[in-house]
């Protein structure tokens, strides 16, 4: 479904990104892992078209993205939900579940869409009318993953969706994520923390200094030390996604 | 659009944290108010006075355009004079040189020409934001009003040109200072409430909100699929056809256009009108507009150094309210519910 070849990215003079490929396929979830600044959030945002890569191939569908606008990326049914969540504080939680619908039109009517993606996340009914500011961390992520289901997406692009969550709320972030995959999506989730890939992904990409340093099951990362010394896993962490 | 609340949460209808099912039947209650006494004004305010709300309607219908790109989409234009010049340019060309005596019509052609102006200007302009934005819009403005002062066997440089009281409707022609204080004056009335609906449509329309969304994080708006210069265009396209109509209006009240209206000194009066009213609430231009225009007046009778007292109002405004006028009245209201 997704398939990059070969990127290469600089900013400045700086090498971000070395020859990484990986690829995604249909319904398939791929967990992009690595610290922090080692190029996870760059291969993001040079899918969404917000980096214009040096060299190599990004392919959706067998289309190219280089070159397009995000918003064009995003109107072929690329959703994505952003670190931070990024959520439209100055609009309710309905609202900002709404403008996804009228941005990109599908065979789905909006309400289909926006019951879908309250489906996925129920505790987002009780603040349909509440301003985005007045949300908790937590509620804060399961919206704008919403938000993104909403486009109606056949690809969603999760970035760090655990990040910061406490404990007790990663779980239902979590059955979201596998709920959306379960619903025939394809996801591609970057992410620091190890602990937080769940078992299910088809894939793991481990990337250190711009360079895919593994490639394989979740459940083999753990049996590379090497691997897990460079992104901080012991191999004793507990596993929270295990959904 | 319908609304899901109502379908998903049933029995367990979720209200809004400030109440606003109440607060939206008071503030129409209040709008309707307001329009009654606008329409009541003729019979009880001098003619001196009557006169003095032309330029208010003008200035309402520009600002509310212009709120739609300040306020909602978050594009401060300090060049905005440039479309009420063009308006005021183009009807007063229409009388004098095209013959036309129609009001109508003559509103129509002026908002084209408004748009024809509009379109370069906002292809170029749109594409940056902040101060950049600003100083180009002010860079064109400049240059249309240099434009007006050099080329005078157009304009007729800073003499300006008389412009005819054109006839309403198609059949209202009274005629001297009657036409300002009586017909002129009603069809001001009704054509900002009909141009307040139609911003009030578009505000709250998923148009509105994507560009609320344009405002917010123009970043995150692209990711979910908005061609956010395509917005920002429609938003000065807008803008630029509501001031166009008033400049219309100030052309009609004053009886003459000079290249002044579209002085930077002009699209600065309107930036300060917003903020005196408050650009975070939809009335908040109006208010501006009424205040602007009725301080000026006082202030200039009184002292000739008004502007002192108008930079000393801006700052205090933008230190201790700046959601202007409006801001401070719903923080009162709130006061007293409580």
């Amino acid at each position: 479904m997704l398939e990059i070849k070969d990127l290469d990215v600089f900013i400045q003079s700086s090498h971000i990104l070395q020859d990484v490929s990986l690829s995604v396929g249909e319904s398939e979830l791929v967990c992009l892992v690595g610290r922090n600044g080692a190029g996870r959030t760059t291969i993001l945002r040079s899918v969404l078209g917000f980096i214009r890569p040096d060299s190599g191939s990004i392919k959706y569908g067998g289309q190219e993205l280089i070159g397009l606008a995000p918003y064009e990326i995003a109107s072929l049914g690329i959703g994505y939900a952003p670190e931070g969540s990024a959520i439209f504080s100055d609009l309710t939680v309905e609202e900002n579940i709404q403008i996804s619908t009228w941005t990109r039109k599908t065979g789905r009517s909006g309400e289909e869409r926006i019951e879908t993606a309250l489906e996925i996340f129920p505790v987002l009914r009780k603040y349909l009318r509440r301003k985005g500011d007045h949300m908790s961390g937590g509620e804060r992520k399961m919206l704008s993953i919403a938000r993104a289901l909403a486009l109606d997406p056949e690809f969603l692009v999760l970035d760090e969706p655990f990040e910061g969550l406490s404990p007790a709320i990663i779980p239902q972030v979590a059955e979201g994520v596998s709920a959306i995959t379960k619903m025939g999506h394809s996801v591609l989730m970057a992410e620091s923390n190890i602990a937080h890939v769940p078992e299910w992904a088809a894939k793991v990409f481990v990337i250190e200094r711009g360079e895919i340093i593994f490639e394989g099951r979740p459940a083999e990362v753990y049996e590379h030390k090497e691997v897990l010394d460079v992104i901080g896993g012991s191999g004793n962490d507990e596993r929270i996604c295990t959904t | 659009m319908s609304t899901p609340t109502e379908r998903t949460t049933g029995s367990t209808e979720v209200k809004h944290p400030d109440g606003k099912g109440i607060g939206l039947w008071l503030k129409l209650a209040l709008v309707l108010l307001g329009i009654v006494l606008l329409a009541l004004l003729p019979q009880v305010l001098s003619r001196y006075y009557i006169i003095l709300m032309m330029p208010f309607f003008a200035y309402s219908i520009a600002l509310l355009g212009l709120n739609l790109l300040f306020g909602y989409t978050g594009l401060i234009s300090f060049g905005h004079a440039l479309f009420i010049g063009v308006g005021a340019y183009s009807a007063a060309f229409l009388m004098r040189d095209g013959g036309l005596e129609y009001m109508e019509p003559l509103i129509l052609l002026s908002v084209l020409g408004a748009v024809i102006v509009a379109v370069p200007v906002g292809l170029l302009a749109v594409r940056y934001i902040g101060i950049y934005f600003g100083l180009l819009t002010l860079a064109f403005g400049m240059l249309f009003y240099s434009f007006l002062l050099k080329f005078y066997s157009i304009t007729s440089g800073d003499q300006g040109i008389r412009v005819e009281k054109p006839i309403l409707l198609g059949f209202i022609d009274t005629t001297g200072i009657d036409y300002l204080t009586g017909p002129f004056y009603y069809y001001c009335l009704g054509l900002l409430v009909v141009m307040a609906l139609v911003m009030w449509r578009i505000v709250k329309s998923p148009f509105g909100l994507t560009l609320r969304c344009v405002r917010d994080n123009s970043v995150k708006a692209e990711s979910l699929g908005i061609g956010v210069y395509r917005y920002r265009f429609y938003a000065f396209l807008i803008s630029a056809i509501y001031g166009g109509v008033a400049g219309v209006i100030l052309a009609v009240s004053v009886g003459q256009v000079d290249p002044t209206m579209s002085y930077w000194t002009s699209s600065g009066n309107l930036v300060f009108m917003t903020l005196l009213g408050g650009f975070t609430s939809f009335l908040g231009p109006i208010v501006g507009a009424g205040a602007f225009i009725l301080l000026q007046d006082q202030v200039m009778s009184l002292w000739e150094y008004w502007r002192l007292v108008f930079g000393a109002i801006l700052a205090l405004i933008v230190i201790f309210a700046p959601s202007g006028l409006m801001g401070l009245l719903t923080m009162g209201w709130k006061k007293v519910v409580r």
